[in-house]
């Protein structure tokens, strides 16, 4: 693509330009509102060291060398306003953040998030019987439709989903006649009147509670939950099967997928990834690691083992190599907002599906071709391997995946035009404006760009999310939390 | 033999990979070693290709091997002795041990399950089959150098199975390897050629310190 020159598409002032209208997805139109430091945690995940100790530091750290292991950010979800957005990380807890109130007075400052909610979703365990230890890295958040003034949102590690309820309190009773103000039982001897006690307001507290743990439903790795358009159900999926479970039911899971061979010799392929359609009850779609997509429906039978579409492109023969098979593997697979579309992320592309046509893609992305002749020295470093997910905006224009060196990637599907922007550190003066960047594939390097052999591949943006109404763009880089918007907010 | 070499050089790193995913937290992941043994295969194809076009000696044994009825029973009896089927993902130190839970309960498996010490048995007694006795490389071979053929022709057993085969050996590997590193470890360096590590190996020890230095071994040897 041809370099674009920056500039803000409208002025300070706020007075919008079109393009950032329609798509947000022009060049220089991102800046950074705000970049979060998890809190860290101060323990370390060695199996010698007592879980009791861990101690959850509620300050922010903006040093990186006070980060561990633990702090690396593993999903990230805003819920279905927006107002939220979850944090998981490896070390198992869930940070939540808020959107700040409109106010008249300061009207920039709309668009940051606060940290809301910070609890302890998962811990290590280890099972017995096997020999081997669960890790508590929490590896989806969906949130739940918001129903009543709490909030709902299931977080899972590999083997336990659990159902966490997210509630404010702001008031608190006074004056009980048998407790004094500290809570000690008084004397009865000494109590002469009676009082009804009253609510009287205290400083916000939200506190998270875990309402329901959905536990060994599954012997493999699971690797996405699903919430239902009916707001009753959800479904799990690990490598090898798919449960359907009801939110007021723990001790029971309908096996709705199952593609483990009688032989386990015989195995081929997993799936990777599962979704509910977001419309239609019935309808879901799960991809595996050949590259494939299938779309099931629960009407046809109990058992969705027989799919109903299946998704596949013929492998382009030019492009085979020795690590095609990995590479084709699909590592996340998301509905457009409008259910006629889904779109799939594999290791070099993004795909974007017409739910009507099964034979090949109706679209293709080249997020990192540049890539496809170092796989070699990408399989030894193992970063063959990421797992990168991709989302929609709210109007399904735009489409935004991840890279390395904490490069992301936005595709307009209308324009045809896409952008590279970084989160990185030096970047990072809120307000800045995202200066858009290139990879040099050969030849002369240009200032500015980067010479795909100084790509910094531990540095990958893995975990992205995108507002489901505005530009407003969540970005996990290792153990930050970026968060951009589109400069006409 | 550039290409061979490269071949070589990826099966190491894919045999390494796997036995170190055996360490890591959370048990074996079972996709991760789907795709390493989809690799593996990838570049044992290619390391066997290459040797086609060298006119190696294995080659007259591929077509052979490959067909043989019994080496599918064999290998079958190789695979359910040799470890439990992925889905126990077992990171145990005794092998032996957690072999028999899961299998018992997971696998319906044509053959049927047995505990690993029996199956042991049978492995070391079908080794006295003088039929079966140049498929699969007996310990006692290894230790005194000698069998390179047995070694060798296990080679191409291994190397050119039917897929579904292929991947089911996947899973032993790094419970092989282990048995396999410790078994090379007892050996002189000049050790006779052994089979990949994905062929039935003797009782395992403890896994080995120099591992690169062993798998280079292991891989040269063929």
């Amino acid at each position: 693509m041809e370099r674009e020159r920056l500039g803000p598409w409208c002025s300070p002032t706020g007075s919008p330009a079109p393009l950032s209208c329609e798509t947000g997805c022009g060049e220089g139109s991102w800046i950074l509102v705000y970049r979060l430091l998890v809190p860290t945690q101060v323990s370390l995940l060695s199996m010698e060291e007592d879980i009791d100790t861990r101690k959850i530091n509620n300050s922010f750290l903006r040093d990186h060398s006070y980060a561990t292991e633990a702090d690396i950010i593993s999903t990230v979800e805003f819920n279905h306003t927006g107002e939220l957005l979850a944090t998981g990380d490896k070390g198992g807890r869930v940070v939540i953040f808020q959107r700040e109130q409109e106010s008249k007075n300061q009207v920039h400052r709309r668009g940051e998030y606060n940290v809301y909610s910070t609890f302890q979703s998962h811990e290590p365990e280890f099972d017995y019987l096997k020999s081997l230890e669960i890790e508590e890295k929490i590896n989806k958040i969906r949130w739940l439709p918001q129903q009543n003034a709490a909030y709902f949102l299931l977080s899972t590690n590999d083997k336990t989903v659990k159902l966490w309820k997210v509630s404010e309190r702001d008031k608190r009773p006074e004056g009980y006649n048998l407790k004094d103000e500290e809570g000690r039982l008084r004397d009865p001897a000494t109590i002469t009147t009676l009082r009804v006690p009253v609510l009287r307001p205290m400083d916000l507290m939200v506190e998270a509670t875990p309402r329901r743990v959905f536990a060994n439903a599954h012997t493999y790795h699971i690797n996405s939950i699903s919430v239902n358009s009916d707001y009753e159900t959800y479904m799990s999926a690990d490598d090898l099967r798919i449960n359907l479970w009801n939110f007021e039911i723990t001790n029971q899971s309908f096996n709705i997928v199952d593609i483990k061979p009688a032989n386990m010799e015989e195995l081929t392929e997993v799936i990777t990834a599962a979704e509910f359609h977001p419309h239609h009850c019935n309808t879901f779609v799960y991809s595996s690691s050949k590259g494939t997509i299938r779309l099931c429906d629960m009407r046809a039978s109990a058992l969705c083992d027989r799919h109903t579409k299946f998704f596949e492109e013929p492998e382009d023969p030019s492009n085979r190599s020795f690590f095609s098979e990995i590479i084709s593997s699909i590592s996340d697979v998301k509905f457009s907002h409008s259910g006629r579309y889904i779109m799939t992320r594999d290791y070099l592309t993004v795909k974007v599906w017409d739910l009507n046509m099964e034979n090949r893609p109706i679209e293709t992305y080249q997020v990192h071709d540049y890539l496809r002749s170092k796989l070699c020295s990408l399989y030894e470093n193992d970063c063959i391997f990421d797992k990168f997910e991709c989302v929609w905006n709210g109007s399904d224009s735009v489409i935004m995946t991840g890279s390395y060196n904490n490069f992301f990637r936005m595709f307009d599907r209308n324009t045809k035009r896409d952008v590279t922007l970084e989160a990185s550190r030096e970047n990072s003066k809120p307000r800045a404006i995202l200066k858009p960047r290139k990879v040099c594939v050969g030849g002369k390097r240009r200032k500015d760009e980067i010479s795909v052999d100084s790509l910094d591949f531990s540095k990958k943006i893995l975990h992205t999310a995108w507002h489901p109404s505005e530009n407003i763009i969540a970005v996990a880089a290792t153990n930050n939390l970026y968060i951009f918007q589109d400069k006409v907010n | 033999m550039e290409v061979q070499k490269e071949a070589q050089r990826i099966m190491t790193l894919s045999v390494w990979k796997m036995y170190h995913s055996r360490m890591q937290r959370g048990g074996l992941r079972l996709h991760r070693s789907l795709q390493l043994s989809l690799v593996m295969r990838s570049a044992r194809e290619l390391y066997l290709s290459a040797k086609v076009e060298a006119h190696e000696p294995e080659v007259p044994l591929l077509p052979v091997r490959s067909s043989d009825p019994r080496l599918h029973q064999l290998r079958e009896a190789e695979a359910v002795s040799e470890a439990a089927p992925p889905d126990s993902e077992p990171p145990s130190p005794e092998p032996m041990d957690t072999r028999e839970a899961p299998r018992a309960e997971e696998t319906p498996a044509p053959c049927a399950p047995r505990p690993s010490k029996v199956s042991r048995k049978r492995r070391s007694s079908s080794l006295s089959d003088g039929g079966d006795v140049g498929l699969v490389p007996s310990k006692k071979a290894r230790l005194e150098g000698g069998e390179e053929e047995g070694a060798s022709s296990e080679v191409p057993d291994r190397l050119q199975p039917p897929p579904a085969q292929a991947e089911g050996a996947f899973p032993n590997l790094a419970r092989v390897l282990q048995r396999r590193f410790s078994g090379l470890l007892n050996c002189s360096p000049a050790a006779p050629p052994t089979a990949p590590p994905a062929c039935e190996a003797k009782p395992a020890c403890r896994p080995a310190d120099s591992m690169l230095n062993v798998l280079v071994r292991a891989v040269v040897a063929f």
